[in-house]
């Protein structure tokens, strides 16, 4: 009997829900509580990357939420994020990661080379598009569906971009500030009638 | 050593466990309350988006069931539905709209004539029955509305306890759309506190609604006011995660309930009455490990129905404020009487919401994909679309499904929880007739976000997982009909006050009861039904026939 358990979900699913996480009017998710914050909190140290994989997810993330005026993914700390996720809520993909990164080395060292992290953003851009449609030349057989790899990576960046900063991305709110999002208030007393109906300026957290 | 004789033990403590326990200890009764989920305190009601909707932890920590769409799928493992298991239950982090059912609702068979592949009933009881008992529950969870807001909603004695909130400046424009088309808007009525009332505090508009605990008690649930009320009585004993695996039976009557703790040691309490409020997917489980009791019918788990939610999404230029406020600030109704020349029977209500729209990652995670068409899906076009998270519209349908005898709960033959018990199996697929509301609707509702002046418009099946064509919905936060009332106990589970056909001093006060599912959010109805319950129960008991 097929059954899904744990975050890592068939590419069939995956690619027919779009995202890791839920659906329907509801998100549904696998994990518990926020130890990820309580690693991301104590220190900035890799909790679970060596350099080159954090160099090469970094990487990645930066194509994904590249910068332009606005700070991007390299700059919210998305790797940070998962990195700590990783270690905690996220473990169950772990795996995925390090047979994923080793794929897109080789990948990358057939076509031009050079690791991943070193190419140019249009080489890069070309690389984690064949991932994404499951035709990469050079993706070694045992290393898992490139497709499913790229969109965990794409939905963990996403994620880290917008969660709370203290998971370890969304650094100095780069990403709400990106999505116009001023942040949670029920701390904060919440808002004004005059800000609800649109009377009245928004004040975001950050200006606190 | 606890106390082990009760005069009643309610299982459940939810919208229909809530009423009861608050009822029946106000009328002088000792009640035994058992909660398979934990008491959760205001301290951990924040507004962090990653543990309370993503993660989906917080409310619900065990949760488990399985889901397939036929007798010949394989079922799939998850958390489906969406609900809380906690004390309080799933009003812990309701999103607090309160409708009245229109009255053909309780009527649809008389209504509509029988219709092939669905099982469709009349309710025993009518609206005017029912009136009563939805203006008590509105006054004790102090809705805020408009009681001429509606032209198609039920007739009502009297307004409502509270006035309307301030309008969303995202139900002023959606507000634009419904009018420019030629439908009334209204705002949806709330059970969360326009003003002080009921020693609660008003709302503070904090955007992080549904899905989330009130930290200020400001919405109105069991947990704010069913729960302490009953606990003032001193004769309430409510114990949380006491997971109950079986009804003891002697003579013909339940004995009491014999529940597993959270280290998994079994206790037993005895009871005079028992009332099941385990919802519409806890009552049929807990029946169906007790040997199929009061099942005579065999249609305990059968005629599971969920709504479906016909939506759109519109792009704007301007900061709609839908971070703000509560989950929907305004709703039109024009659609939903019945008509059969739309090629369908039944409808629902249509109201804007934030549902994907009030913290950024449910935006990034299921409306981004919806927004992005033939675009790729990462880089520059990728950040261009969170940076239309404050300017998206979402609109979504309530809408009635038909039930079908083959939508099913039961027992799944090998998935078990923590404790070994076997987790409940959901069979579920669309009647036709849903399929042809959904598409219809969300036409009508894209030309409404298209009147509003939306830059872009797109259709809501390109949600992922809100499409019931292409991926049929496994879960619901609305689920009724599983153990449904009516006065044939050939046709049905439970009498018309709720009592079983078979079992004298067994009742159910959840939607289970319910056997049609109307095109509006249930709980007040769940309520205002669980009131005429107790209602009648406490007069029975007082004739001393309990």
């Amino acid at each position: 009997m097929s059954r899904t358990k744990g975050p890592v979900l068939s590419r069939r699913e995956l690619l027919q829900r779009g995202a890791l996480y839920g659906g329907g009017l509801w998100l549904a998710g696998q994990l518990s509580f926020p130890e990820a914050a309580k690693a991301a909190a104590e220190s900035s140290e890799p909790a679970t990357f060596g350099p080159e994989d954090w160099k090469a997810v970094e990487a990645i993330t930066a194509r994904i939420l590249p910068t332009d005026q606005e700070p991007g993914a390299k700059e919210a700390g998305c790797v940070n994020f998962i990195d700590k996720a990783l270690a905690h809520e996220e473990k169950a993909s772990l795996p995925l990661y390090e047979s994923g990164l080793r794929g897109l080395e080789a990948a990358s060292q057939r076509a031009h080379g050079a690791p991943f992290a070193e190419l140019d953003a249009a080489a890069q851009d070309a690389l984690l598009g064949a991932l994404e449609a499951g035709r990469t030349a050079g993706w070694p057989a045992d290393a898992g569906d490139s497709a499913v790899f790229f969109e965990t990576v794409r939905v963990h960046t996403v994620v880290g971009f917008l969660a709370d900063p203290k998971y370890g991305g969304n650094r100095d709110f780069a990403g709400w500030k990106v999505a116009g999002y001023p942040g949670p208030r029920h701390r904060r007393g919440g808002y004004r009638p005059e800000q609800v109906t649109g009377e009245a300026p928004i004040d975001p957290i950050w200006e606190d | 050593m606890a106390k082990t004789e009760f005069d009643v033990c309610v299982i459940g403590t939810g919208a229909g466990g809530g009423v009861m326990i608050d009822q029946l200890t106000a009328a002088g009764m000792s009640v035994v309350a058992l909660e398979r989920g934990p008491a959760l305190s205001l301290a951990e009601f924040d507004d962090d988006e990653l543990r309370n909707p993503i993660r989906d932890r917080v409310f619900s920590p065990n949760q488990l069931e399985t889901w397939r769409p036929d007798d010949q799928a394989e079922a799939e493992v998850g958390a489906h539905s969406q609900i809380a298991h906690c004390v309080g239950g799933t009003l812990t982090h309701w999103a607090a709209w309160s409708w009245r059912f229109r009255p053909d609702e309780f009527k649809v068979l008389s209504t509509e004539g029988p219709v092939a592949g669905a099982s469709l009933a009349d309710w025993p009881i009518d609206y005017d029955e029912m009136e009563p008992w939805y203006d008590k529950a509105e006054w004790d969870f102090g809705v805020a509305g408009d009681g001429a807001g509606n032209p198609f909603a039920a007739p009502r004695k009297r307004g409502f306890p509270n006035p309307v909130h301030p309008e969303r400046r995202s139900a002023q424009v959606f507000g634009q759309g419904v009018e420019a088309s030629g439908y009334t808007h209204f705002p949806v009525p709330m059970a969360i506190n326009s003003q002080p009332y009921g020693g609660r505090p008003r709302c503070m508009y904090g955007g992080a609604c549904r899905s989330y605990g009130c930290p200020v008690h400001a919405k109105a649930t069991t947990f704010s006011i069913h729960l302490p009320r009953a606990q003032a009585t001193g004769r309430l004993d409510l114990r949380a995660e006491a997971m109950v695996f079986e009804l003891p039976v002697r003579d013909g009557k339940v004995t009491g309930a014999r529940y597993l703790d959270a280290k998994g040691e079994a206790h037993e309490v005895r009871a005079r009455q028992v009332v099941l409020a385990a919802g519409t997917m806890g009552t049929p489980q807990l029946l169906l490990l007790s040997d199929g009791l009061a099942n005579g019918s065999g249609l305990v788990g059968k005629n599971l129905q969920f709504h479906h939610h016909p939506a759109a999404l519109g792009v704007f230029d301007d900061d709609l404020r839908t971070y703000t406020g509560f989950e929907t600030h305004g709703a039109f109704d024009d659609l939903h009487p019945s008509d059969p020349k739309r090629g369908f029977i039944r409808g629902g209500v249509v109201a804007e919401l934030n549902t994907f729209t009030h913290q950024p990652i449910a935006f990034g995670l299921l409306l981004e994909p919806a927004l992005r068409g033939e675009m790729a899906s990462f880089g520059a076009s990728l950040k261009d679309r969170l940076r239309a998270f404050p300017r998206t519209l979402t609109v979504a349908g309530i809408c009635e499904e038909l039930p079908m005898e083959s939508n099913r709960v039961e027992l799944d033959p090998e998935v078990k929880d923590r404790f070994g018990l076997p987790v409940v199996r959901i069979t579920k697929r669309q009647h036709p007739n849903d399929l042809a509301m959904n598409r219809w609707y969300e036409k009508k509702i894209m030309e409404v976000v298209e009147a509003a002046g939306a830059n872009r418009v797109v259709p809501g099946s390109r949600i992922p997982g809100i499409g019931i064509t292409e991926a049929p919905q496994k879960g619901n936060a609305h689920n009724h009909g599983t153990c449904r009332m009516g006065d044939d106990p050939s046709t049905s589970v439970v009498d018309r006050w709720c009592r079983s056909h078979e079992v004298p001093n067994l009742w159910i006060a959840d939607a289970s009861t319910m056997p049609t599912n109307g095109g509006y959010n249930p709980t007040l109805t769940i309520l205002a039904n669980a009131y005429r319950v107790a209602d009648h129960f406490v007069g029975e008991a007082r004739r001393a026939s309990l």
